[in-house]
């Protein structure tokens, strides 16, 4: 019952907002150009759909390539703070100031450094991503139980052993919550890249539509700009499951085990 | 160096083990005041005492592991490498059961080949094969701390040090623990354990020396032999021992 009205409610909800954008528009009469309806902003879907694969391509790849980019140099930093104080102590509060400055105004500037090309976007989505990994991966380097580095030290253990043993895998699960949040960050930041310049891209897409006043277009993107955020979202959340295979709910005795 | 100890004398000349007026002060707490143990080379020595008389304390410093904060004055010997053993079991959740055991191997660098083959031997010696590949969540408490066990005994260090190693047990659990490892003959053959409990019972059964702590400051109040030949005049001993700090005042 109470899981029927959890999927049925917000489904409900979104049914009665788009029917009040529907009858809103065609009540007020607002021109296509400000506000389209969205039985027209469907058909322009499927019409464009068609077209849109090379600029999905485009997108998908800056944005998992930045991701992975991010997340390898955001881990690296994190090993290298946590392993050296000095590191920790120069770096960090640096590192942490550079976040004042939000990575799209850094995109003009990428530009005019890196070109037009794909890598100006994968740095803009790589410096959108690794900060979260980063920060999350010392966090949880941080955080290392004190019980398990007793035990390793009581086992005779020296700091290389803390960091291989311990402290290293701890920060696993850390960094995979922190690339999870970089990767809901990660298509819009290539689509905000896109916008300044660029030859395909969703971004491009939308700089093309708004050119032509084709709002429908811009709000077909946004949709999917939506949608496939949320696929990678899942797919990261997937690969993230995978790699932390311990962190999976216990199952169920197998057979022939009795506890001792 | 002279040595006050005014119960009995060890029993081999060489003690794998030496402390000589060991003092730990924690900011506004004396933990162990003036203690003095000699354990020798294949002794089973247990230590009991009062909760919060400092004997965990006492095992990590003997382990190398000083607590933070504190004041340790004092001489401490431990000629060879100690393996020490953690009241809770310190498994790392990330390694299934056997990589956990082999973690005190790779700490001494054995080859890594030798240590898994000792390693699957040894669990079906502490009743875990087939439980190799399991996750330590997936173990019951008891399994738990027989794995922490192996994956101390596996480097073959010469000096066990087990911080009440079945303390988080229950009670049925921790007589069948006590029984299995009294029948694993784990000192002897060179290898010297300190068993630190609050089970007098535990500590009769497996060790052939029980040290008595005192309340905080923690000193050694009684130095007891175990008799091998029926026990009660040695629990009677030591109950009384306990009694006279734990009496109500």
């Amino acid at each position: 019952m109470r899981r029927w009205r959890r999927l049925v409610a917000p489904s409900l909800a979104g049914l009665v907002l788009l029917v009040g954008w529907e009858v809103g528009v065609r009540l007020s009469d607002l021109p296509a150009f400000v506000l389209p309806p969205p039985s027209q902003v469907a058909r322009t879907a499927v019409e464009v759909a068609p077209l849109l694969g090379d600029d999905v391509a485009t997108t998908l790849t800056e944005a998992g390539l930045g991701l992975l980019l991010g997340a390898v140099v955001g881990l690296l930093l994190a090993v290298l703070i946590a392993a050296f104080p000095l590191v920790s102590d120069t770096v960090y509060p640096l590192v942490t100031l550079t976040q004042t400055v939000p990575t799209v105004v850094l995109a003009p500037l990428l530009i005019l450094w890196a070109g037009f090309g794909l890598l100006p976007k994968v740095l803009l989505v790589a410096l959108t991503a690794f900060f979260p990994v980063l920060v999350a991966a010392v966090t949880a380097m941080a955080a290392v139980d004190a019980e398990h580095a007793e035990m390793v030290a009581g086992l005779g253990g020296t700091r290389r052993h803390q960091f291989w043993l311990v402290q290293l895998p701890a920060s696993v699960p850390g960094a995979l919550g922190g690339l999870r949040v970089a990767a809901t960050y990660a298509i819009g930041a290539a689509v905000v890249a896109e916008y300044l310049a660029g030859q395909s891209g969703l971004g491009v897409f939308v700089q093309r539509s708004r050119k032509g006043y084709e709002v429908d277009q811009i709000l077909v993107a946004v949709a999917l700009v939506a949608v496939l955020t949320g696929l990678l979202f899942l797919l990261v959340d997937g690969l993230a499951r995978l790699a932390t295979p311990w962190q999976r709910p216990s199952l169920p005795s197998r057979p022939g085990r009795t506890p001792a | 160096m002279t040595t006050s100890l005014s119960t009995e004398a060890p029993t081999t000349a060489v003690p794998a083990l030496e402390v000589a007026g060991l003092t730990v002060t924690f900011p506004g707490v004396v933990a162990l005041h003036d203690v003095d143990l000699q354990v020798g080379v294949g002794e089973f020595v247990a230590v009991v005492g009062p909760s919060g008389c400092g004997k965990s304390t006492l095992l990590r410093i003997l382990a190398g592991l000083t607590p933070s904060g504190a004041t340790v004055t004092g001489a401490t010997a431990c000629p060879s490498a100690a393996a020490w053993m953690p009241q809770r079991d310190g498994l790392l959740p990330w390694r299934r059961a056997l990589p956990n055991a082999l973690v005190g191997a790779r700490i001494a660098g054995q080859d890594r080949t030798v240590a898994e083959a000792r390693a699957r031997e040894l669990f079906d010696e502490f009743g875990l094969a087939g439980f190799e590949r399991a996750w330590p969540h997936e173990l019951s408490g008891g399994m738990r701390q027989r794995l922490a066990l192996l994956r101390t005994c596996l480097p073959g260090r010469p000096v066990l040090l087990l911080d009440e190693p079945f303390g988080a047990l229950d009670a049925i659990t921790r007589r069948r623990m006590n029984a299995w490892l009294a029948g694993l003959d784990l000192a002897g053959h060179g290898r010297t354990v300190v068993l630190v409990t609050h089970d007098v019972d535990e500590a009769l059964l497996l060790a052939d020396r029980v040290l008595v702590l005192s309340e905080r400051p923690g000193r050694v109040v009684l130095d007891l032999p175990v008799p091998r030949d029926g026990t009660d005049g040695a629990r009677r001993s030591l109950l009384d021992a306990l009694e006279v700090m734990t009496r109500p005042r």
